[in-house]
C-alpha cells in the first residue's frame, strides 16, 4: 500500500489554496481554448507553457496548472464535437456521431452532462490502474512489437467498419481514403516524399487538424446554405436547460465497458486516446445496440466514447511516465510538458521523483473532479449556444478554425488545404460516406503504416512476422470473431426487418 | 441583440479570465521547426526563458512552431521573407544540416548566418543489458562477418543521422557493404530502446540524452559513446576512439539568423548568446535534458557548419544515401 | 447518377496513387520499401470504388442554382479569406470573413455589419494579446 501512501502525499501536496485557484482558472481557459475549433489539447499547453515560467511557479503548481489545462481543453473540444458537429481534437471524433445527433433533437444538456460525468469516470478508472499496476503494466508493454502494432490496428480498421454509414463499402472507401491521406508527406523510414508534388508545405504531412476542421466546419456551412434561408436563421432549439439524472443513470454500463477498453487500448505505448476511443465505441455498439439507435443520437453512444479516451489518456500516462514514450499527440504533449519542467521521464522516474509523480496523478484527478463540478453548472450556459441563430454562429466558427489553424502553423497554404477538405467532407456527405472512418486512417495510417515496415524489416521481408507472436496471433482471432459477429448480427437485423415489414 | 448576448457574454468572460495573465507582446521571435516538443522546440524555449531571465531581451522571447520538411519549410521562409529579420532566431542541429547536405531542403547552407552552438547531443551505441556482445570491437566484426545477422535501430530513418553514425562505426571496424545492415526506424531513441528491451531488435544507435534513465537502470547497456573525450556524466562509458574505432558522432543544438542580418545585429545575437551559454540557467538546463554544453559562436561556427555539411554529403555520398 | 460519377472519380484518384505509388524507391535499409503500403491501399480502393460505380447505392439531391450559388460564393469568401489574410491583416479581413459568411447564410446585413465589427477585433485581441499567439494586425499592403 506504500502507493497509495505516496498518492496521498501527492494530494497533500497540490492541495494549497494557490494551487486550488490555478486549477479552476486552467479548468475554466482550458475549456473555452478547447472550444475554439481548431485548438485543442496541445495548443492549450504549449500555450501556457511559457506562462508557467513567466511566473516562476514550482514544478506541482506549473503542473495543476497545464494539466488542468490539458484536461479542460480535451472536454471544451466535447462541446464543439456535440452542440457544432466539430471535434476539437482527434479523439473528440467518435463523440460527434451519437452527440450531435442528440443536440439536434434538442436534447444538448443530456449530451453534455453524460459527456462529463463518463469522461470523469473514464478518468477515475484510469487513475485507479494507474495506482495499483503502473510498473507492472510498463513492463509488459515493452513486449508489444511492430507486428503487435500492425495486428492491433488491423483489428482497430475493421471494427471501424461496423461503426457507421448506410453502405459498408461506402465506409471501408472512406477509410481507405483516409489511409491515402496519410501516406502523403516526406515518408519517415526512407525519407523520400510521397505525393508532395515538390510542395514543401505538405512534405511533414497532413496536419490532422486541419482536415478535422475543413472535413466537419466548413463542410458544415456548405450543407447549412442548402437549406432555406428560413430554415437557417433558425436556431435549433433546445428542450430543456437541464441534463436529466435518469438518462445519465442509463448509461452506465456503458460507462464503465468504455472505461476498461479505453484504459487498456491507453496502456499500449503509440495507441492513445484516438484508439481508446474507437475501441470503447465500436464494442459499446456491438454489446448494445439492439434497435440500430446508435449514430441517431444514443446515450450510450456519448458515454462509451468519452469514458474511453479519458481512460486511454490516463492509461497512456504509463508507458509515458516509467518509459518515456510518447505514444500519441496528447501524451506528447505531456511529455514536453514535464521535459519543460526539467523532468526526464524514464524507468527511473518512480524511484527518484515519487513525489512529482503522484503530484501529477494527483493534479490530474483534481483537474477531473474540478471540471464535472465546474461545468456540470456551465452547461446552461453552453447549451445556449444552440440557440443562436446559425447566420451568426457559423461565421464566427469560421473565423475561429481559420484563425485557430493559422496562429498554430503560419502558412496560408494549411488554410487553402483546410477549404479543399471542407469540398471533399461535403461531397462525401452528399454521398451518405461518414467522415468518421477518413479521420481515422488519417489518424492511424502513418503508423500503421510504419509498423508493417518495422516488422518486415525485422524479419529481413519474411511475411510470416506479422503471424509469428501470441499477442499477433490473439488479436487476429478477436479481428475474426468481430467481423463474423457483425455479419451475424447485420443478417440477424436485417431477417427482423424483412419480419417487420412483412407485418407491417 | 438578444443573440450576441448570450455568446459575447462567453467571450467576455474568456477575455477578462485570460487578460489577467496574458502575456505582453514583443518583439523577439525564436521559430521551432517542428512541433511542440522535441529537440528544436526544447531548444527555442529553453533559450528564449533564459534569454528573459537575464534581460537579453525586451520581454518574452515568442515561441512559433513552423513544422514542415525537417525544417525546410521555416528555411524557405526566412531565406525568402524574413532575410534581414533582426530579431527573428531559428533552432537548428546536426538533423538539419544532414538534410541540407542530402539536398532536401531548397537552398544551399550558407543561405542563414549561423549564431552559435550552444550544446551537444552525444550518439552512442547500445545493447540490451542481458545481450551476448560485450564490446564495440564484438558488434564491428559480427557486422563485417555477417551484416544481416543484426537488427540495428535508431530513431532516424535509412539515410538519417543516427542510421549514418552506425554506418561509419561499421564502416571503420571493416565492413564494406554498407547496405546489408538491417536498419529499423523508430519514432525516438526510446521508442527504438523499448523496443529493444522487448526483445525485438539488438542493437541502437541515437542521442544518449533522450535514453540516459535506461543506462542508469540498468536496462541497457553502452557499447561506445562517439565523443572526443568521455562523457562528463557517465565516466565509464568508453569512447569509440578509445576502442580502435576513429569516429565521433554529435547532434549539436544551435541557431541560426537570416542571411541578410547586419553584422552589428549578429555580433550582438553573438555576444548575447555567449552571456546566455555562461549562464548558470543554461548550464544546468543543458546537462538536465542529457546535453553536454559546447560553446562555439559566431565565425567559428559558421565555418563548422559549413564544413561539417561538406563532410555529411561525401559521407553520405560514400555510403551511398544520395548519388 | 451522382454515385456512379462519384464511383468512377474516386477509382481514377485511386488508380493515379496506386501508379504514383509504385514508383517510390528506397536507395537502401527499407526492405519492403515506401511502395508497398500504397498499393495495399490503392488497391481495395479501386475495387471498393468500381463497384460503387456499377452497383450504386443511394439517391443525392443537389440544391437548386440559387443556393449552389451561395455555396460558391461561401467557398470564394473562404478563398478570399486564405488567400488575403496575410496582406489585409487579420482584423481586416476576418471583418470581411464573418460579413459575407454572415450574410451568405440569410443574415441581415446592418446585423452581420454589427457582429462583423464586435468579433473581428475581439478575436484578434483574444488570439494576439491574450493567448500569445501573433497575428498582424495591419497587413503586408499597409507597410
Amino acid at each position: 500500500m506504500e502507493t497509495l501512501s505516496l498518492l496521498a502525499g501527492g494530494f497533500a501536496v497540490a492541495l494549497t489554496p494557490l494551487n486550488i485557484a490555478l486549477l479552476l482558472l486552467g479548468c475554466f481557459s482550458g475549456t473555452l481554448i478547447g472550444a475554439l475549433p481548431g485548438l485543442g489539447p496541445v495548443n492549450g499547453v504549449a500555450i501556457l507553457i511559457p506562462l508557467t515560467f513567466a511566473f516562476g511557479f514550482d514544478a506541482t503548481s506549473s503542473l495543476i496548472l497545464l494539466s488542468s489545462v490539458y484536461f479542460g481543453a480535451m472536454y471544451g473540444g466535447r462541446i464543439s464535437s456535440i452542440l457544432l458537429n466539430i471535434p476539437g481534437d482527434e479523439p473528440a471524433v467518435m463523440t460527434t456521431l451519437d452527440g450531435y445527433p442528440m443536440a439536434q433533437r434538442g436534447r444538448a444538456a443530456d449530451a453534455l452532462a453524460i459527456s462529463g460525468v463518463a469522461s470523469f469516470f473514464g478518468a477515475t478508472v484510469a487513475v485507479i490502474g494507474l495506482t495499483l499496476f503502473a510498473p507492472a503494466l510498463a513492463r509488459a508493454a515493452i513486449h508489444f512489437g511492430p507486428s503487435d502494432y500492425f495486428a492491433l490496428y488491423v483489428l482497430a480498421f475493421i471494427t471501424i467498419g461496423g461503426i457507421s454509414g448506410v453502405d459498408p463499402r461506402k465506409t471501408l472507401v472512406s477509410a481507405l481514403l483516409g489511409l491515402m491521406i496519410a501516406t502523403v508527406g516526406l515518408d519517415p523510414i526512407s525519407g523520400i516524399p510521397r505525393y508532395t508534388f515538390e510542395n514543401y508545405h505538405i512534405y511533414d504531412g497532413v496536419d490532422p487538424i486541419v482536415a478535422l476542421v475543413g472535413l466537419f466546419a466548413l463542410s458544415e456551412i456548405l450543407m447549412l446554405l442548402e437549406k432555406a434561408a428560413i430554415d437557417r436563421a433558425k436556431p435549433i432549439g433546445l428542450d430543456s436547460w437541464l441534463p436529466d439524472v435518469r438518462t445519465i443513470w442509463t448509461t452506465r454500463w456503458a460507462i464503465l465497458r468504455g472505461s476498461i477498453v479505453g484504459f487498456v487500448a491507453g496502456v499500449l505505448p503509440g495507441a492513445g486516446a484516438s484508439l481508446g476511443s474507437v475501441m470503447a465505441y465500436s464494442m459499446e455498439k456491438q454489446t448494445s445496440d439492439k434497435d440500430g439507435t446508435f449514430g441517431k443520437g444514443d446515450p450510450r453512444g456519448v458515454a462509451a466514447p468519452e469514458a474511453g479516451n479519458n481512460a486511454a489518456s490516463g492509461g497512456a500516462l504509463i508507458p509515458m511516465l516509467s518509459l518515456g514514450v510518447p505514444g500519441s499527440g496528447t501524451t506528447a504533449v505531456m511529455l514536453a510538458m514535464l521535459i519543460s519542467l526539467n523532468v526526464q521521464p524514464g524507468p527511473l522516474l518512480f524511484e527518484r521523483q515519487p513525489d512529482l509523480v503522484w503530484g501529477l496523478v494527483a493534479s490530474l484527478y483534481m483537474a477531473n473532479v474540478a471540471l464535472l463540478f465546474l461545468n456540470l453548472p456551465m452547461i446552461g450556459l453552453f447549451s445556449r449556444l444552440m440557440l443562436v441563430p446559425t447566420w451568426a454562429l457559423m461565421p464566427i466558427v469560421a473565423a475561429v478554425s481559420f484563425v485557430g489553424v493559422f496562429s498554430i502553423s503560419n502558412s496560408g497554404f494549411d488554410l487553402q488545404l483546410m477549404i479543399a477538405f471542407g469540398v471533399l467532407g461535403y461531397l462525401l456527405r452528399k454521398l451518405e460516406v461518414s467522415l468518421v472512418p477518413l479521420v481515422l486512417g488519417l489518424l492511424l495510417g502513418g503508423d500503421m503504416e510504419r509498423n508493417l515496415r518495422r516488422a518486415m524489416s525485422i524479419s529481413d521481408g519474411d511475411w510470416s512476422v506479422l503471424i509469428a507472436s501470441p499477442i499477433s496471433i490473439t488479436l487476429y482471432i478477436l479481428t475474426t470473431a468481430f467481423l463474423g459477429l457483425s455479419i451475424w448480427l447485420a443478417r440477424r437485423d436485417h431477417k427482423r426487418t424483412q419480419i417487420r415489414n412483412f407485418e407491417g | 441583440m438578444k443573440i450576441f448576448t448570450t455568446t459575447s457574454t462567453t467571450l467576455a468572460a474568456a477575455l477578462g479570465a485570460a487578460v489577467s495573465f496574458g502575456a505582453p507582446a514583443s518583439a523577439t521571435e525564436c521559430i521551432a521547426p517542428s512541433a511542440p516538443g522535441g529537440g528544436w522546440d526544447f531548444t527555442c524555449r529553453t533559450i528564449g526563458r533564459i534569454l528573459t531571465e537575464l534581460d537579453l531581451v525586451d520581454g518574452n522571447v515568442q515561441v512559433t512552431n513552423m513544422p514542415g520538411g525537417v525544417g525546410a519549410v521555416t528555411f524557405a521562409m526566412v531565406a525568402t521573407e524574413r532575410p534581414a529579420d533582426e530579431d527573428l532566431i531559428v533552432a537548428t542541429s546536426t538533423v538539419g544540416i544532414t538534410q541540407i547536405a542530402q539536398g532536401r531542403y531548397p537552398a544551399p547552407v550558407d543561405t542563414m548566418r549561423y549564431l552559435a552552438m550552444l550544446g551537444a547531443d552525444v550518439g552512442v551505441i547500445a545493447v540490451d543489458d542481458d545481450s551476448p556482445i560485450e564490446s564495440l570491437e564484438q558488434l564491428t566484426e559480427m557486422l563485417a562477418v555477417d551484416p544481416g545477422s543484426l537488427v540495428t535501430a535508431g530513431s532516424s530513418g535509412a539515410g538519417g543521422w543516427d542510421h549514418i553514425r552506425l554506418l561509419m562505426v561499421a564502416r571503420e571496424g571493416g565492413l564494406d557493404s554498407l547496405g546489408d545492415v538491417r536498419w529499423v526506424q523508430f519514432d525516438g531513441g526510446t521508442d527504438a530502446v523499448t523496443q529493444m528491451m522487448g526483445g525485438q531488435i539488438d542493437v541502437v544507435s541515437t542521442d544518449l540524452g533522450e535514453i540516459a534513465g535506461f543506462v542508469e537502470s540498468g536496462d541497457i547497456r553502452i557499447l561506445a559513446a562517439l565523443s572526443d573525450d568521455p562523457i562528463p556524466a557517465f565516466p565509464d562509458i568508453p569512447t569509440a576512439k578509445s576502442q580502435g574505432i576513429d569516429v565521433t558522432g554529435y547532434n549539436w543544438r544551435g541557431l541560426y539568423t537570416g542571411g541578410e542580418v547586419s553584422d552589428e545585429a549578429y555580433d550582438e545575437w553573438v555576444s548575447d548568446l555567449e552571456t546566455l551559454y555562461n549562464s548558470e540557467a543554461w548550464q544546468t538546463a543543458a546537462v538536465e535534458s542529457g546535453l553536454i554544453p559546447i560553446w562555439r559562436g559566431g565565425a567559428e561556427f559558421s565555418d563548422f557548419v559549413i564544413e561539417e555539411a561538406q563532410a555529411m554529403e561525401e559521407i553520405s555520398r560514400d555510403i551511398g544515401v544520395i548519388e | 447518377m451522382t454515385v456512379r460519377l462519384a464511383g468512377v472519380a474516386i477509382f481514377m484518384i485511386a488508380a493515379l496513387y496506386t501508379w504514383y505509388g509504385r514508383d517510390y524507391t528506397a536507395s537502401f535499409g527499407d526492405v519492403l520499401g515506401p511502395s508497398v503500403f500504397p498499393v495495399i491501399v490503392g488497391i481495395p480502393a479501386m475495387i471498393l470504388s468500381a463497384s460503387l460505380a456499377v452497383f450504386p447505392t443511394g439517391q443525392v439531391q443537389w440544391p437548386d442554382s440559387p443556393h449552389m450559388l451561395r455555396q460558391v460564393a461561401a467557398l470564394a469568401i473562404l478563398l478570399g479569406y486564405a488567400l488575403l489574410l496575410r496582406d489585409l491583416g487579420f482584423p481586416l479581413a476576418t471583418f470581411g470573413l464573418i460579413l459575407g459568411i454572415g450574410i451568405v447564410l440569410g443574415g441581415a446585413p446592418l446585423r452581420a455589419v454589427i457582429l462583423a465589427a464586435v468579433f473581428a477585433p475581439a478575436l484578434w485581441a483574444l488570439f494576439d494579446q491574450v493567448l500569445g499567439l501573433p497575428l498582424a494586425f495591419l497587413g503586408r499592403w499597409f507597410d
